[in-house]
């Protein structure tokens, strides 16, 4: 059940990354599919009845897999990090350009070596 | 073919080795892999802390975790460099009913409660340094919208909070590198490692979570002050 929900997901996160053209929109994207990639992880730890790895005196039975769960704090912090330089450099590109639209910034980047270019002829 | 064209094939080649890779995982139904059986077996004993996740990351793979925070620092100080170099909007301020005010002065207390129980009881129960410390950063939010930004400004400095987190992970650095250049181990030399599930537990790993959830705290906000500071006000 997690893994379908990983996999939709994914799935919707791959394809707003790629299809939609604001930037913003992307950032989401990419921290979906992170979201999805860290479900996919931990859904690995589980088996039928497990309960979570921590020690409670008298219990006994399956444990989850301890080691996904401690991976994956690496992927959150670093999830975190790249999605706020990430959209800080979007505001910058936003002051700049005034658009999110990514085609339309390609486009002005483009015009605007074209100008130095010229200029420098 | 265009590039749009090859974008999306890409894209749906990626899905599909996703699709595939959670087809291959599930459909092996098998016991846990040997590694994770030798840390369920072992860790509570080697590592003295309940939670065996806590244990793995803060004992086991104590560098992996140093150089997350590492990161998390890295991008705290890219997220304020960048910002301090382009000009921000400035917005009107806006002031929040008595409603939300109320609201606020009840949620912060709590926010804080829970940041420290859950940095000091990281190690015996769900939870852990980098949990508490983002819970914190949220709960001094709210005082943001409440409130307003330069109500919080008054009173924390960003200037004095970002020496203060450079400082913790120097600390950090220090309690963990001085021990393993003088052939000690941090963790299981320093400190006893207790009865697991009792608080005094665990070796250096209680002290590793509070020192992770106020670096982390101070770490989050500076970076919401940040983005809040240049867009005028929250």
């Amino acid at each position: 059940m997690a893994a379908m929900v990983a996999f939709i997901l994914f799935s919707i996160g791959i394809l707003a990354l790629v299809l939609r053209r604001d930037l913003v929109i992307k950032l989401l994207a990419l921290g979906m599919i992170n979201a999805a990639s860290i479900l996919f992880l931990i859904s690995i730890g589980d088996r039928p009845g497990a309960r979570p790895p921590i020690q409670i005196p008298g219990e006994m039975g399956i444990l989850a897999d301890p080691l996904p769960q401690a991976l994956v704090l690496s992927a959150i912090v670093v999830n975190f990090a790249i999605l706020a330089l990430a959209l800080v450099f979007v505001m910058i590109l936003v002051e700049r350009y005034h658009t999110t639209d990514s085609i339309r910034i390609e486009q002005e980047m483009a015009r605007e070596s074209e100008e130095e270019e010229t200029l420098c002829l | 073919m265009t590039k749009d064209r090859v974008q999306t094939i890409l894209a749906v080649g990626i899905i599909v080795a996703f699709a595939a890779l959670v087809g291959i995982t599930y459909a092996n139904s098998h016991p846990h892999p040997a590694d994770s059986q030798q840390y369920l077996a072992r860790a509570l004993e080697e590592t003295g802390a309940s939670n065996r996740v806590a244990g793995i990351y803060l004992n086991y793979r104590l560098f992996d975790t140093l150089l997350e925070v590492l990161v998390f620092s890295v991008a705290v100080l890219g997220v304020r460099h960048y910002l301090q170099q382009s000009k921000g909007m400035s917005l009107p301020t806006l002031s929040e009913s008595e409603v939300v005010q109320t609201a606020v002065s009840f949620l912060t207390p709590l926010a804080l409660l829970l940041c420290s129980f859950f940095a000091i009881f990281g190690h015996i129960s769900p939870g852990g340094g980098f949990a508490g410390g983002v819970i914190a950063a949220s709960g001094l939010l709210y005082v943001a919208i409440a409130h307003g930004m330069k109500a919080i400004e008054t009173r924390l400095n960003p200037w004095r909070l970002a020496l203060a987190e450079k400082a913790i992970l120097l600390s950090l650095l220090i309690f963990l590198l001085v021990p393993v250049a003088v052939g000690r181990i941090p963790l299981s030399d320093l400190l006893p490692k207790g009865t697991p599930g009792q608080l005094l537990s665990g070796g250096s790993i209680l002290i590793y979570n509070i020192l992770i959830a106020m670096k982390v705290f101070i770490g989050a906000w500076l970076v919401i002050a940040a983005f809040a500071q240049h867009r005028g006000e929250l």
